[in-house]
């Protein structure tokens, strides 16, 4: 019995420790583990989108409200003007979910290119979808052409990835949707 | 002291984990496509395997010997976590080029190995030595597999171009059955070597006296001790 209560105890104290240590260790890093995040996931593909903005755009991210969720935009300001915004969104791919960061031309309200952030796709067919050739068709269309041409719009279909082609554009017009919703509230931020 | 530097040698050679205890190979196989990605799996481990050495040789006698491999498991996955989110928060593209083998750290067998063979039994001094030891040695390891593969399978050197211009890279190399394949290379020849050092030992010992044959029968039996 003796032995049993002291098994308890040992055990139970070494968890409370590390579990105590884990959750202080956790707080502390978050701050710095979201500003990689940014820098090294969303920063490549913001830069695809924006080249030519005149700040950082994750330096100057504002959340917004949208629907009880939280929407991250980032601005891109050339000339101390607002220029463009670029929000991300999530749609179901062949493996998974794939993210794409989608640039929105403020003055228009069209597409000003678009950057995948996060994918699991099939190598040479899926994963295509990063390559420029693929993203910068997007560059300049409006939210109407933004759609695969099977269905209509203007963009091609990587062949034999159609799951993946097609989620990166459900992934855009979702992102325009948000931005419509939000349009007035993220013109007054900037 | 000498215990130190002999508990912190013997991981450098002799018992060399991947090569010699032949233990931890799914990150040895796993994450050596690069020279920097092996440096880096290994630094991770000997972080873990030095603290969880440290922290298990400190509270060995309060640890019943029933619930001892739950108490490791405990202490290594702490670790394991902690060093996942210094990672996450300081360097996180290795962390992305690592991926899953880092969590996976937690069931290295080489941890909780030198944890029961080592760290139980002996005071904290020495167990940290041999965590040190048996770190760098698995760290010396990967970086020489990832710099085999990453020289013949990308013509680089830790990311700098190393080959001559007109080189082919051998794909192969940088593919899951190039690790295997060179692996078993590096424990063949390893084991060459030892074959070749103990019959020149040999050779020179008939020549000499009696007495070096005894001492070549004394690590035999100092390992049968331990």
């Amino acid at each position: 019995m003796k032995e049993i209560i002291k098994m308890i105890v040992v055990l139970s104290l070494l968890c409370g420790a590390s579990g105590l240590g884990l959750s202080y260790l956790k707080i502390s890093t978050a701050p710095l583990i979201e500003q990689q995040v940014l820098t090294y996931v969303q920063g490549p593909a913001l830069k695809g989108v924006f080249s030519d903005a005149e700040n950082d755009p994750i330096a100057d991210r504002k959340k917004f409200a949208s629907d009880g969720s939280e929407v991250t935009v980032f601005p891109a300001i050339k000339g101390g003007k607002l220029v463009g915004v670029a929000l991300e969104s999530f749609a179901a791919g062949y493996g998974g979910d794939i993210g794409v960061m989608v640039g929105i031309d403020t003055a228009t309200g069209n597409l000003a290119g678009i950057g995948i952030t996060t994918l699991k796709e099939t190598p040479g067919l899926g994963m295509r979808t990063t390559e420029p050739a693929y993203t910068n068709q997007f560059k300049g269309l409006t939210p109407d052409q933004a759609k695969l041409a099977s269905s209509g719009g203007k963009i091609d279909a990587i062949s034999g990835a159609t799951i993946s082609s097609a989620a990166t554009v459900n992934a855009v017009a979702q992102a325009v949707k948000t931005y419509q919703s939000l349009k007035d509230k993220i013109l007054a931020a900037w | 002291m000498a215990g130190i530097v002999k508990e912190f040698t013997k991981g450098l050679w002799a018992e060399i984990p991947p090569f010699r205890l032949v233990l931890g190979l799914c990150p040895t196989l796993a994450v050596t496509k690069t020279a920097s990605d092996g440096f880096g799996m290994g630094m991770a481990v000997i972080f873990v395997l030095a603290l969880s050495n440290l922290i298990i040789s400190a509270v060995r006698k309060i640890i019943p010997k029933k619930v001892r491999i739950a108490c490791f498991i405990t202490i290594a996955a702490s670790l394991v976590v902690t060093v996942e989110m210094l990672m996450q928060a300081f360097t996180y593209p290795l962390y992305q080029s690592l991926g899953i083998f880092v969590p996976l750290i937690v069931v290295n067998c080489v941890i909780l190995g030198r944890a029961e063979a080592f760290a139980a039994k002996n005071p904290v001094h020495l167990a940290v030595a041999d965590g040190l030891g048996m770190g760098v040695g698995f760290t010396m390891s990967l970086t020489f597999l990832g710099a085999v593969r990453e020289i013949f399978g990308a013509g680089s050197l830790f990311g700098h171009h190393v080959m001559w211009a007109g080189f082919e890279p051998f794909q192969f190399m940088v593919e899951a059955p190039g690790a295997f394949v060179c692996l078993g290379v590096i424990l063949g020849a390893m084991n060459f070597l030892t074959a070749w050092q103990n019959r020149r030992k040999k050779a020179a010992g008939q020549n000499a006296c009696l007495a070096c044959a005894a001492c070549a029968l004394a690590p035999a039996a100092e390992e049968q001790q331990s």
